[in-house]
């Protein structure tokens, strides 16, 4: 069973490597008629990392899931043929930063063989999270790029530390509700028709959410923070059962979505060029107008990879590079890429079903959360579901600390669901109990 | 936990739909619209993306091509390095109003976008790579410059063409424009240009030279005289017109006086000499008649289209109807034929179809199609077209030819256009006074050919110079053949290639 596991992922792995190569091949064939120069050099660095992230599960975790890698390799390497596709500098920085990624990988899959040994030290990380996202606010390795103070530099290293604290702040919540959640799902409190568990058990949990709300609403990333409220929200109500955590987050989001509207200006801004972008097409509106003029323009099939406008596109390499895959790729492309996210959402979520302990189910529940939303709410904002908020599309966008906290994340969801497996093959607690997935894919 | 947890994924599967519905509204139910939105400058970056090939001159001087724009919006722009020149030849290049001149009608050969160049080898099917083609046009710009210089501000048009083969050597006209201004990068400053040079009441994208119609005046006296010889009614030596100061046409009280109201007649080359308005109106109307006058026009390139190589070029008329023929050859109109005879009433020339008139009589009477384009050659080097000499129709036999010559040549040595003549070369013209309005003021005309004695001329020509109002009466001879003397003259030179260029 094990060696069936792999064989699915090293055939997965080789099928990505085939469409990265391939689609790197394409792009440059429509801009210069040539193959690329570097083509060899090319493949062999994807086959190369992930033979070096297959070699490292094979190892480290030989009955891990078989898709997680597969597609974060796919999305990894599509979104670095449009980035080459695009600029050639970022390019390079997004090759080192795909290698320091699955270095990321291979340490967290070596350094974390017992997912629940993070359990104990729930409030440290509650304290590296908040500290990670106060560090920006800090006098001077503290930067402000494009309005939003969420970047740290030291020398020429450019860092973006809510992408730490997010993985960080889903232990911390996922450890703190596993130990709480039978005191938080009683409910010894009335307030008007809700029911609320004592204050001294909810403290911790409103303070941790408030703080990184108000220090994300102070540096102006407002899609971090609907990240964390997001996780925080799902994770409380997934580990308590208690709808009344739905509303009084539904509650809490309206009165946060109301003030921030009034409070600042840059929020007006989005919400109004969300509802109508047309009038400030030229100004303010620019972005997501010119990104619907793109995705117009791909249509159903795209123009090709490498043959679509993307200079007209602003932000294309970063937040918006799913505006540039659906123009080039169209509507069959930005579809696929669409699945591949909600693959990975399934892989996660059945993770989370399948391990039968409660620090794993949350874990693994917050982690998955993190991804998938942050994918929805980037994409959500280019295509104008939702008002515009700056994150990354995991994976795909240009960005060192996106890509390595993401790989950190797969590595953590292979941890658990190699845990999960190795426990269901030992003890064989029960032999019809469906263990695995094997079949799937392969 | 579990039924959450399938809640969860439950939740994001419909986030997920969401942007599917979405994507499909955008990408294909509203993408027309989206395409076709104003603000959408999509389709202009298309055109502006691709590189287009070099126009140049037949002497090697380029007329148009693409630059990168670095920090602009759009990659690249069109550049006219010779300005106003040959603007009215190149036409412009704009992302708001489109193409004018060559730009127009070659637009996809510049582009790489016909067929041939398009899918020239197997792996095109696949691949988009630079398939632009540079034009080598016929003009030459010396004799461009010269046209320029020679007709100074006065407006007017220069045309000149090799009546061996159809070449443009030069193709003037004043005022002209910048196509610099149109093909910018900066939209506003090129709609702001688009509206002034709209506005300009002296017109100066019209294109004169081949878009305008005048009445050609006595320049039109060659295609009369040429229709007479070619029927037969009218030989070297016969007939004799009678000498008299004016001519009555039949059916008509309104007699056609010659210039200056002098007295003339006599012999074809006599009657050219002078410009002798009696004996052609009277030519036309009795000798010839309607119908062989009619169809006679039409084989010079009057009431057709001739084929030209650039854009919406005007047709020139003749007037075709003269009502009932009263008795024979008495026709309820015949005064109008008379003053058409002499390229008055509702004849209407453009200046190139003279300069075809012109080049008909210098080719021994083949009228070759006109064109700009010598050569359109791929960036590979590889030739996709190469004009070949091609004639159109046959306008009169070459003994009519040669007859109608001694009659213009006899012009400059003798007659109205002696600031033609030209040492050691042999030229023939026809100057035109034409009449415009009620007014003293006078188109100033003058056609004719130059070119090595013995041999077929290698260059013919026609001037206008427009009527001024505050001028008065401007003659062909005095105003518009000292224009085609310094034009002629520089084209009579052998072409000396630009190097670099």
């Amino acid at each position: 069973m094990v060696r069936a596991r792999r064989r699915t992922e090293l055939g997965l792995l080789l099928l990505a490597a085939l469409i990265v190569t391939g689609a790197y091949a394409l792009a440059s064939l429509s801009r210069a008629a040539a193959l690329p120069g570097d083509l060899g050099w090319f493949i062999g660095v994807v086959v190369g990392l992930f033979v070096v992230g297959h070699l490292a599960i094979r190892r480290l975790a030989s009955d891990a899931d078989p898709l997680l890698l597969p597609l974060a390799g796919l999305l990894n390497g599509l979104g670095f043929v449009f980035i080459a596709r695009m600029n050639a500098d970022l390019a390079a920085a997004q090759a080192m930063w795909s290698l320091v990624g699955m270095a990321g990988f291979v340490v967290t899959l070596g350094l974390i063989r017992r997912t629940r040994s993070l359990e104990s030290y729930r409030y440290s990380f509650a304290a590296l999270g908040i500290g990670l996202l106060l560090l920006p606010s800090l006098p001077v390795i503290g930067r402000e790029i494009n309005g939003a103070q969420i970047w740290i530099s030291v020398g020429p290293m450019s860092f973006q530390p809510a992408e730490a604290a997010k993985l960080a702040l889903a232990a911390f919540l996922a450890g703190y509700l596993v130990d709480k959640r039978e005191l938080l799902a009683l409910s010894s409190r009335r307030l008007g028709p809700l029911y609320l568990p004592d204050p001294r058990h909810l403290g911790p949990l409103l303070v941790a959410w408030g703080v990184s709300l108000l220090v994300m609403v102070n540096q102006k990333d407002l899609g971090s923070s609907l990240l964390f409220f997001t996780l925080f929200v799902v994770l409380v109500w997934v580990a308590t059962g208690r709808a009344a955590y739905l509303v009084l987050g539904g509650l809490l989001f309206g009165a946060g979505a109301f003030g921030a509207y009034h409070l600042f200006g840059h929020v007006r801004d989005r919400v109004s060029i969300w509802l109508d972008p047309w009038p400030v097409a030229k100004g303010a509106g620019y972005q997501v107008v010119e990104a619907a003029f793109a995705m117009a323009d791909g249509g159903l099939t795209g123009t090709g990879l490498g043959l679509g406008n993307a200079g007209r596109i602003p932000a294309r390499e970063t937040d918006f590079i799913f505006a540039v895959v659906a123009e080039e790729l169209g509507l069959v492309g930005a579809t696929a890429v669409l699945l591949a996210y909600l693959l990975l959402i399934g892989c996660g979520l059945r993770i989370a079903l399948q391990s039968d302990y409660p620090f794993e189910k949350l874990f693994a529940t917050g982690l998955t959360t993190l991804l998938g939303f942050q994918a929805f709410v980037i994409v959500a904002g280019v295509t104008r579901v939702l008002p515009l908020t700056g994150v990354t599309l995991p994976f795909m966008s240009f960005g060192g600390s996106s890509l390595l906290a993401n790989y950190v994340l797969i590595a953590l969801l292979v941890r658990i669901s190699d845990e999960t497996a190795k426990r269901t093959t030992v003890v064989q607690e029960d032999p019809q109990r469906p263990v695995g997935v094997a079949g799937v894919g392969g | 936990m579990n039924g959450r947890i399938s809640k969860v994924g439950v939740v994001l599967i419909v986030c997920f739909v969401a942007l599917f519905v979405q994507l499909n509204r955008v990408q294909v139910f509203e993408a027309a619209g989206l395409n076709a939105h104003p603000e959408n400058l999509r389709s202009i970056d298309r055109s502006y993306e691709r590189s287009r090939g070099i126009v140049a001159t037949a002497d090697g001087v380029v007329l148009a091509r693409s630059v990168d724009t670095p920090g602009s919006d759009f990659a690249r722009r069109r550049e006219f390095p010779e300005g106003e020149l040959f603007s009215q030849v190149t036409g412009y290049y704009s992302f708001e109003y489109g193409a004018d001149g060559v730009e127009r009608a070659f637009s996809d050969e510049l582009a790489g976008l016909t067929d041939a160049q398009r899918y020239d080898r197997f792996s095109d099917l696949f691949v988009d790579r630079d398939r632009s083609a540079d034009i080598t046009l016929t003009l030459r710009s010396d004799v461009q410059q010269a046209a320029r210089t020679a007709l100074g501000d006065r407006k007017g048009s220069v045309v000149v063409l090799d009546p061996r083969t159809g070449a443009v050597l030069a193709l003037w006209s004043y005022p002209s424009y910048d196509p610099n201004r149109l093909s910018g990068d900066d939209i506003e400053a090129v709609r702001a240009a688009w509206d002034d040079l709209d506005a300009d009441p002296e017109r100066p994208m019209l294109g004169r030279a081949y878009r305008e119609r005048y009445a050609p005046g006595s320049t039109f006296k060659v295609v009369t005289g040429a229709i007479g010889v070619e029927s037969g009614a009218v030989t070297a030596t016969s007939p004799v017109f009678p000498m008299v100061s004016s001519y009555t046409p039949p059916a008509s009280r309104n007699p056609i006086g010659n210039f200056g109201g002098m007295v003339c007649g006599g012999t074809l080359v006599e009657i050219f000499t002078v410009s002798c308005n009696s004996a052609f109106a009277q030519m036309g109307t009795e000798l010839i008649g309607p119908s062989k006058m009619v169809s006679g026009v039409g084989r010079f390139g009057f009431n057709t289209t001739v084929p030209f190589d650039l854009p919406a070029s005007a047709i020139s008329v003749f007037p075709v109807r003269y009502g009932a023929e009263l008795s024979p050859g008495v026709y309820e109109d015949s005064a109008r034929l008379a003053q058409a005879s002499i390229g008055q009433n509702d004849v209407a020339a453009t200046p190139l179809t003279m300069a075809v008139v012109a080049s008909a009589i210098a080719n021994d009477g083949a009228v070759m199609s006109p064109h700009v384009v010598e050569r359109i050659e791929s960036r590979d080097a590889k030739v996709l077209f190469q004009s070949v000499p091609t004639r159109w129709q046959r306008a009169v036999s070459p003994s009519t030819a040669a007859l109608i010559r001694q009659g213009m040549e006899s012009v400059v040595t003798q007659g109205t256009a002696r600031a033609l003549a030209i040492d050691g070369a042999e030229v023939g013209a026809k100057t035109g006074t034409a009449e415009v309005g009620d007014g003293e003021a006078t188109n100033a005309w003058v056609i004719g050919y130059a070119g090595v004695p013995g041999a077929v001329p290698s260059v013919a020509f026609a001037v206008i110079v427009e009527a001024d109002p505050g001028i008065g009466e401007q003659t062909g001879g005095r105003i518009a053949a000292p224009i085609a003397r310094a034009v002629v003259e520089q084209a009579l030179k052998p072409m000396q290639p630009v190097l670099g260029g």
